[in-house]
């Protein structure tokens, strides 16, 4: 089948994705827009879909507002937008393999392609972290924002980052009811003291919006406090959790046990680079920037030409920041292909790039800040199951490290670990940090495990020529 | 069972989906994933060597933890699915993620 022919194709429909697409929209370009997810718009702009039903409470977030408008204006525009669709990979001359409602696999051939493929949660094993009824953050986010439901009555909340009090704000919002939010960095006392310092960065007073509304909600938070383990014997029943030090070392005495049967964990985000990685474009370490990210120019352009990306793959910094980069990028994009000048072109870019800096500046103080200390990373316990598809644990992966295999890749070759379905995505990034401690290497250092097509595993049936 | 419905959405059509043969309520435009968890099925798969029960982690399509099969497709991610009038949904808890 010949490939169908766009100008753009986008890769990822949040924040980033809905914006470039609409700006490039406006200059005439035949613009795609690929995701993966049930409807446009990525994470943050989850919501109960029309044919579900609406709020009776009215929503006020202004970030959302206006994305909800790129999405409507979305329809309106000559942008064909494909939900449901995975790139499962790409290949030379930007030739993406697409499969749609799993019913069909296609190929396109764009001149530029876009990745804003955003980022997903990142975690810290702890015992128990694969009981049924630990669930992520983002999941209760998904239950509550897109189908209304909660994850259960009452919630304890644990791990690290900002995102643990919009979650607990949602859910007591919604008339859940939140037993405790524990932070396991001291991230509550400097974002007090930051919050007086700074007053440019809205996101982090929205932050500390969502603190002080949890505060007079009357949800304990405590910080400096760590999940320890989760107990239950099929189901979650209890929840031990200790105080930490600095370096995330459990002050003795300090431990508690939390009878809940559900417990919402989050540690921070990670990029999605798979899609990138396997284009070839170059990609770097940065720990202000969130680990691994795609390295860009100040177009946003990647190491492979005509290829660019926006959003959470080249920093983690929030919604702002892909705000910033969907439309910057778009602004690139219209000077490569011609249809802008140097003249329309260059205010835009100064006033964009000037923007991106304050983003990047932000989001590069909560990454440092939020950087999982190698002690902890040493703390997990041999019986710490890390890798979920395919049981491997912290002690199967010791056991490989002192037995000579000192790599991400040598190591998922000895034990399997990255193997199953999720492809390493959610204990890639953990191996990363254990390889970093335990070879006492900074993470730039650490190779990453290979991306092979496809990316998401695919029906075999599909990819045969003619079937439907 | 308590109701995980959040009582300050008003929703549209109730429907009928089936699982494991046994008529479940949910509403149209829900989930097949959270549709589940709120009928109570939240132990979704087991894990490979340990044989234990597991249940979904990430919610968006990233963990494979909430496999289950719909309308006889075996393995999809009940996260990236709504549920639809009278859809079959089979829950394997025997089965390996």
């Amino acid at each position: 089948m010949k490939p169908k022919r766009y100008d753009v194709a986008i890769v990822g429909s949040g924040f980033s994705g809905i914006v470039a697409a609409n700006r490039l929209a406006d200059h005439n370009l035949n613009v795609v827009l690929l995701d993966e997810n049930i409807h446009i718009g990525g994470q943050i702009l989850r919501t109960i879909p029309e044919q579900l039903g609406t709020h009776t409470v009215s929503e006020s977030d202004k970030v959302r507002k206006t994305g909800f408008r790129f999405i409507d204006n979305i329809k309106e525009k000559k942008i064909t937008a494909m939900n449901r669709t995975v790139v499962l990979a790409i290949y030379p001359e930007r030739e993406l393999l697409v499969e749609k409602d799993e019913k069909r696999v296609f190929t396109i051939r764009p001149e530029i392609i876009l990745f804003a493929t955003g980022a997903r949660e990142r975690f810290l094993p702890f015992k128990g972290w694969t009981l049924p009824g630990v669930i992520s953050t983002g999941a209760v986010q998904v239950f509550m924002k897109s189908s209304g439901i909660l994850f259960s009555k009452k919630i304890l909340i644990g791990g690290s980052g900002l995102f643990l009090f919009a979650v607990a704000h949602d859910f007591v919002k919604n008339g859940g009811s939140v037993v405790a939010v524990l932070e396991q960095t001291s991230m509550i006392d400097k974002l007090a003291l930051l919050t007086q310092l700074s007053h440019q960065f809205s996101k982090l007073t929205e932050g500390a919006r969502y603190i002080s509304k949890l505060l007079f909600s009357g949800v304990p938070i405590r910080h400096r406090t760590k999940i320890i383990e989760a107990r239950g014997d099929q189901y979650l029943q209890e929840v031990l959790t200790a105080k930490v030090d600095q370096k995330g070392a459990v002050r003795e005495g300090s431990e508690r046990i939390y009878q809940t049967s559900a417990l919402a964990i989050g540690y921070g985000f990670t990029p999605n680079i798979e899609l990138p990685q396997l284009a070839g474009c170059e990609l770097e370490y940065e720990e202000g920037k969130g680990g691994w990210v795609v390295k860009v120019t100040d177009d946003l352009e990647t190491s492979v030409q005509n290829i660019y990306a926006a959003g959470e793959i080249t920093g983690i910094a929030g919604a702002l920041k892909s705000l910033n980069e969907g439309a910057l990028v778009a602004l690139s994009i219209l000077k490569k292909l011609g249809k802008l000048d140097e003249r329309e072109f260059l205010p835009q870019f100064q006033r964009l790039t000037t923007q991106r800096k304050h983003h990047l500046s932000f989001g590069n103080y909560f990454n440092a800040l939020y950087k999982i200390p190698d002690e902890a990373i040493s703390l997990i316990p041999d019986e710490t199951v890390i890798c979920r598809c395919e049981d491997v644990t912290m002690g199967d992966i010791k056991n490989a490290l002192s037995n000579g295999f000192q790599t991400p890749g040598a190591i998922k070759r000895a034990t399997r670990i990255g193997m199953g379905r999720c492809q390493g995505r959610i204990c890639g990034p953990v191996l990363y940090d254990i390889v970093a401690a335990y070879t006492k290497k900074p993470g730039s250092k650490i190779p990453l495990l290979s991306v092979r097509p496809p990316v998401k595993p695919v029906s075999l049936g599909l990819l045969v020529p003619g079937h439907e | 069972m308590e109701d995980l419905r959040i009582g300050t959405i008003k929703r549209n059509e109730r429907i009928i989906i089936f699982v494991n043969g046994k008529e479940i309520r949910a509403y149209k435009g829900e989930i097949v994933l959270a549709a589940l968890h709120a009928a109570g099925y939240k132990i979704l798969n087991r894990s490979k060597d340990m044989g234990e029960g597991r249940g979904p982690l990430c919610g968006m399509g990233v963990c494979y933890g909430c496999l289950v099969s719909i309308n006889g497709i075996q393995n999809q991610r009940s996260c990236m699915v709504e549920v639809e009038e009278e859809m079959e949904i089979t829950i394997d808890e025997t089965q390996t993620v």
